[in-house]
């Protein structure tokens, strides 16, 4: 899909049936800056599958953990670079990710991402096993993150189709165009 | 999507889709004029701010300023 189809889906990204522990998501701050890129300061909030005896101990308020993410989106250049990272359990354990979307150098109707992510475990003894496991979480997280923004673009194309058939609106023909372009 | 404060989140949606149509429909097309949605933004804002509060959720290093360009300040 082109750059502006991803990126649109990206900045809508949740909810999603892929990611389904995201049960929360707000803008804390979102400004242009002086070259025109657009920042936005985002809080997360996920709820894992905590057993309920676990969260009948803890109380139910703190199984929620939070993700802070901030975003750079350049309609210039045709850049979105999202940068996130954990603010629960940072003595524990810290993920950072850094996704960049830019449109394909050969195929102007892809859309290329990078995505990294640097886990690290502190001060507990079975840090590599964790770093492993969470590692290869990541990783196939990446392809749910690819699958996750399908379903939002083909959900916002058949909102698109909605309103045309009902409307007779203007349509956002790049949009439309881009669900039927062969990936 | 909810918000994280379960009282923003009728307040969430209405900037959200302010937000969602100008950023397809003109920041990506490269058309001036900066984000309408401001006072929706605004209003918004204060109530996550104070969800944010109540829950204790550890924010860092960041000014909940509004969505001009640097000039507006929230006082609180």
């Amino acid at each position: 899909h082109p750059w502006e189809t991803v990126t649109t889906a990206a900045m809508q990204k949740y909810p999603n049936p892929m990611n389904p522990s995201v049960v929360g998501v707000d803008v804390l701050d979102r400004h242009i800056d002086s070259s025109g890129k657009l920042h936005s300061h985002r809080l997360l909030s996920t709820e894992w599958g905590i057993p309920s005896i676990v969260k009948s101990l803890i109380g139910t308020c703190r199984t929620k953990t939070y993700v802070q993410e901030h975003s750079v989106v350049d309609p210039v250049e045709k850049t979105m670079e999202l940068k996130s990272s954990n603010i629960s359990f940072t003595n524990l354990v810290s993920v950072d990710e850094r996704l960049v979307y830019k449109p394909h150098p050969h195929e102007p109707d892809k859309t290329i991402l990078t995505q990294e992510a640097i886990i690290s475990v502190k001060g507990v003894s079975l840090s590599s096993y964790l770093e492993g496991l969470m590692a290869n979480t990541i990783s196939s997280n990446a392809n749910k993150g690819r699958e996750a923004l399908e379903w939002v673009i083909n959900r916002l194309n058949a909102e698109i189709e909605e309103f045309t058939a009902s409307a007779r609106g203007t349509m956002r023909n790049s949009m439309a165009a881009a669900a039927f372009v062969e990936k | 999507m909810n918000s994280v404060g379960e009282a923003c989140t009728e307040l969430k949606r209405e900037y959200d889709q302010c937000f969602n149509r100008w950023f397809a429909e003109k920041f990506l097309k490269g058309e001036g004029g900066g984000d309408p949605c401001g006072q929706l933004f605004k209003r918004y804002q204060l109530c996550v701010q104070k969800a944010i509060k109540e829950k204790d959720i550890p924010i860092e290093g960041l000014e909940f300023m509004g969505p001009s360009k640097g000039k507006t300040e929230n006082s609180s």
